[in-house]
């Protein structure tokens, strides 16, 4: 039986609604198949009338265990490093965190806001937003780069905005039944088992990459949309398109740019006038290349991919 | 001799999204004052400022995980009016079809997930349905429970086929939709919606066809309705009506009784080249403002809005409307019952103050004769409304189910109605301009104002549904709409104020709530609890 603790800081909920879209475990069966003991969570559970207070008291003094504290969205400072702009059961939330992941032996930091920092911490994070141990690309955040839950790992992050059900199922069934020691992070701390492919990994509009077949406006069939519209498939490590959302799809087959929410930097270039769903380039040529790749490597690559490119790479190969 | 008042601070009052902390005073065991009190601040307003003029198709779905794709859609409209865009009705219909899809999801969630549970609290154990209710509706084991939160998500299996994932896709976009579906994407969400009616909404929920529930038209036909078979009393919808009556929510809740609509799905015909002013002419569900204490509908219209500051934790004179607004925080909060205690501003209508919105007032506007000849009219909850003297947290709570099979109606028009071949976008030409986008998420009245100045973002404002309703007071001392209804709630048991918790989730607030309880007279405090 595992205690787990899922609380809110900075936060739209959207990782909770990722999480109830989970089927195979379905968040039902982590309670009645695996026995997990789901303490308190902000949008489920009955306990009326309980004293939250004396719950997390008591997981704070280590009267009771707190085996997984999973986090969803930011951790607020604001104002002036005091948290007071998101108080929650009297205290602010900073403080709460701060106490629990000093007994929690695992911690689990849920979508970009609780690991990065997401959208809150976008220029100027008037919340002073920070993610639990990064804030964007930096190591540190809000428990500091040395942290270590009571089990001895750093906080395991499961980015995304939001993460994808199954990452977060898989990774609290992996940790409730033992199996933590089969987790390995990347250098952000995310499960490689994930976060090692791509989003192009998989995705439909692949063949129309490699031929350099351009989707030039939005609702075509056809096309990549890495060329003109600003998709970062090719450099956002995700499983989007080998695990798909809701069981159907993923973003670049719909036709919507990936926007690389997996990675720290998102949202890319802060949002400035002209970045939205528009490929940044330098006289023709992609600012950021697919990862792996060299501008001179990618200019004869196109080069010859246009040269080599079939009849059908024009046409409408999704059909009506 | 009058008894002492004694204050209960409830913080949070859980099971909705962000943070709610709620006061009430109680005397005699009944609300006599109440304080709504918003306790997160994250500044999408202030983030938006000086970015690209789409980013809020990027930053707003995140406001609220719940209704994203109600942001999304309200962030599309607002930049398809400031850029004169135009909209082809294959997008009209992508866009209705995601946000009706996200707002089947929101049902069941809802109902098994939020609301269902608090009866199965012992408070109710001397109920005669007590038992019937732990079986069916105990979070996670419950059968019911675990059917329906299970099945909630697949509705938003054609959001993916749309727009690529729920929550957080922003497929929808000034000029259009960035999807292009197939035969297949149609024929798969068909047989999705088939599912969802054929396993949960027809013999869970009603426990009869959508055909027959369909003829229920009023307060008479709907006791009939119950009446008529077991499969109709015994149902979720039958268990749940019959319950609630047993345990008393249909005795408080009430609230001000005058209620708002934005009005929602554009009609895929009439607002190909949307306005600002063209929009109630133009929307299948129609906007107004109903005030249940003279029986009057009107048209509501964007400009009547104004945001009282006074009680709001922000640096900026009150009673402006939106595109005045700044959003300047204050430095510090702390929380003062006389001045300032909540982020949420107190909105209210210049002409008719206070209005509360949600499904509710979707349906008590859906009643009245206003709007045009061809938009949609159901007299069935304002009959109720009328027959059952006014609002209550049972009433609230049955609007917003019975709105299932009119969503799970237009949905499919939506399949029926796609041109697979015409377009689903056409580029737009960016311009400065201000630009409104408005939508009902399924809890209610959302919208977006937007300024667009030299290519940029000068300023955007959201007034969320839950910014009407869990509104701290306004200038005048009026309360907040929830803050209204609290009063006149009995609380059987001080150290456990399920009710409370039934009113505030009647409302479907999307923020945590919390509640302390302090004795008025001596200030201190008594207990804290979280009603979720
Ligand atoms: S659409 Fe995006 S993910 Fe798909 S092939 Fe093109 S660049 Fe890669
Ligand atoms: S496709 Fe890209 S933006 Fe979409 S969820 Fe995956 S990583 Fe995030």
């Amino acid at each position: 039986m595992a205690n787990l603790l899922w609380l809110q800081g900075g936060a739209c909920s959207g990782n909770t609604m990722s999480f109830l879209n989970a089927e195979e475990p379905s968040a039902c069966d982590l309670v009645t198949d695996f026995g997990i003991n789901v303490l308190w969570h902000p949008s489920l559970g009955l306990e009326l009338g309980d004293n939250l207070k004396k719950l997390l008291n008591a997981l704070t003094s280590g009267q009771m265990p707190l085996d997984i504290f999973v986090f969803e969205g930011t951790v607020v400072n604001a104002p002036n490093g005091t948290g007071e702009w998101n108080r929650f059961a009297g205290r602010a939330m900073r403080d709460w965190v701060s106490d629990l992941c000093k007994v929690a032996n695992f911690v689990v930091a849920v979508g970009d806001c609780a690991t990065w920092g997401g959208i809150p911490a976008t220029a100027p994070n008037p919340s002073e937003s920070q993610g639990l141990q990064f804030l964007k690309r930096d190591q540190g955040g809000f428990l500091g780069k040395d942290y270590k839950s009571k089990a001895g790992l750093p906080v395991i992050n499961i980015p995304g905005c939001p993460a994808h059900p199954d990452w977060i199922t898989q990774i609290v069934v992996a940790v409730a039944t033992g199996r933590a020691g089969d987790l390995t992070l990347d250098e952000f701390q995310r499960p490689k088992t994930f976060f090692t492919s791509f989003t192009q990994t998989g995705c439909t509009r692949n063949m129309h990459f490699a031929y350099k077949v351009s989707a030039t406006e939005f609702g075509q069939r056809k096309g990549c949309l890495f060329y003109d519209l600003g998709c970062r498939g090719p450099m956002t490590h995700s499983p989007c398109n080998r695990v798909l959302w809701n069981r159907q799809s993923s973003k670049t087959r719909a036709g919507m740019p990936c926007m690389g929410c997996t990675e720290p930097e998102f949202p890319f270039f802060d949002l400035a006038p002209g970045t939205v769903f528009k490929t940044q380039t330098v006289m023709g040529v992609p600012k950021d290349m697919p990862s792996g790749v060299d501008k001179t490597g990618y200019i004869k690559l196109t080069a010859a991919a246009k040269a080599a490119s079939p009849r059908w790479a024009e046409e409408d190969i999704f059909v009506v | 001799m009058s008894a002492a008042v004694q204050t209960l601070d409830i913080s949070p009052v859980g099971r909705v999204e962000g943070d709610l902390d709620v006061r009430v005073d109680i005397q005699n065991g009944v609300v006599v004052n109440a304080w709504t009190q918003a306790e997160l601040f994250r500044g999408f307003e202030v983030i938006l400022r000086d970015k690209d003029p789409q980013a809020g198709l990027v930053v707003t779905p995140r406001a609220c995980g719940i209704c994203g794709a109600s942001h999304l859609t309200c962030a599309a409209w607002a930049l398809d009016t400031a850029w004169k865009a135009e909209v082809p009705r294959n997008a009209i219909l992508a866009r209705n079809l995601g946000q009706i899809v996200e707002s089947l999801q929101s049902l069941p969630r809802h109902h098994y997930g939020l609301f269902m549970i608090d009866y199965t609290h012992k408070n109710y154990s001397h109920s005669k349905y007590y038992e019937e209710a732990v079986k069916r509706w105990s979070p996670f084991t419950g059968t019911n429970y675990e059917l329906g939160v299970t099945i909630s998500g697949r509705p938003v299996e054609i959001y993916a086929l749309l727009g690529g994932q729920w929550p957080h896709s922003s497929y929808m976009v000034p000029g259009g939709v960035m999807c292009a579906p197939t035969l297949t994407d149609v024929t798969r969400a068909w047989s999705i919606l088939e599912h969802f009616r054929r396993n949960w909404m027809e013999p869970v929920w009603l426990g009869c066809s959508f055909e027959r529930y369909e003829q229920i038209q009023s307060y008479d036909d709907f006791m009939a309705w119950l009446d008529e078979r077991p499969e109709h009393a015994n149902s979720d919808l039958g268990m749940f009506w019959r319950m609630s009556l047993d345990v008393g929510v249909d005795k408080y809740g009430q609230g001000h009784g005058k209620y708002v609509s934005w009005g929602y799905l554009p009609h895929e015909d009439k607002y190909n080249r949307p306005t600002i002013e063209g929009r109630n002419s133009a929307v299948l569900m129609k906007s107004g403002v109903y005030d249940g204490a003279s029986d009057t509908h009107k048209l509501m219209d964007q400009v009547y809005t104004r945001e009282d500051l006074r009680h709001a934790w922000y640096d900026e004179p009150g009673g402006m409307h939106p595109f005045e607004r700044v959003t300047k925080p204050v430095g510090k909060n702390p929380v003062d019952y006389d001045n300032k205690y909540s982020w949420s501003v107190a909105v209210r209508h210049d002409q008719n103050g206070r209005l509360e919105a949600g499904p509710l007032a979707r349906q008590l506007i859906a009643g009245g004769t206003h709007g045009e000849s061809w938009q949609h009219f159901d007299p069935l909850v304002l009959d109720m409304y009328k027959k059952l003297g006014g609002a209550s947290v049972m009433l609230r709570h049955f609007a917003r189910m019975h709105e299932g099979v009119k969503l799970y109606r237009q949905a499919e028009h939506a399949l029926r109605e796609f041109r697979l071949n015409d377009p689903w976008y056409v580029k737009p030409t960016e311009k400065d301009g201000k630009g409104w986008g408005a939508t009902e998420a399924i809890r209610g009245a959302l919208c977006h104002w937007i300024e667009v100045q030299g290519g940029k973002i000068k300023n955007y404002q959201i007034i969320a549904p839950t910014t009407w309703n869990v509104g701290p007071r306004s200038d005048g001392g009026e309360l907040g709409p929830i803050e209204q209804a609290l009063i006149g709630t009995p609380i059987a048991d001080m150290n456990d104020p399920v009710e409370v918790g039934h009113v505030c989730r009647s409302y479907d607030s999307c923020l945590v709530c919390t509640v302390h309880a302090h004795d008025a007279n001596t200030g201190e405090e008594l207990a804290r609890f979280r009603t979720a």
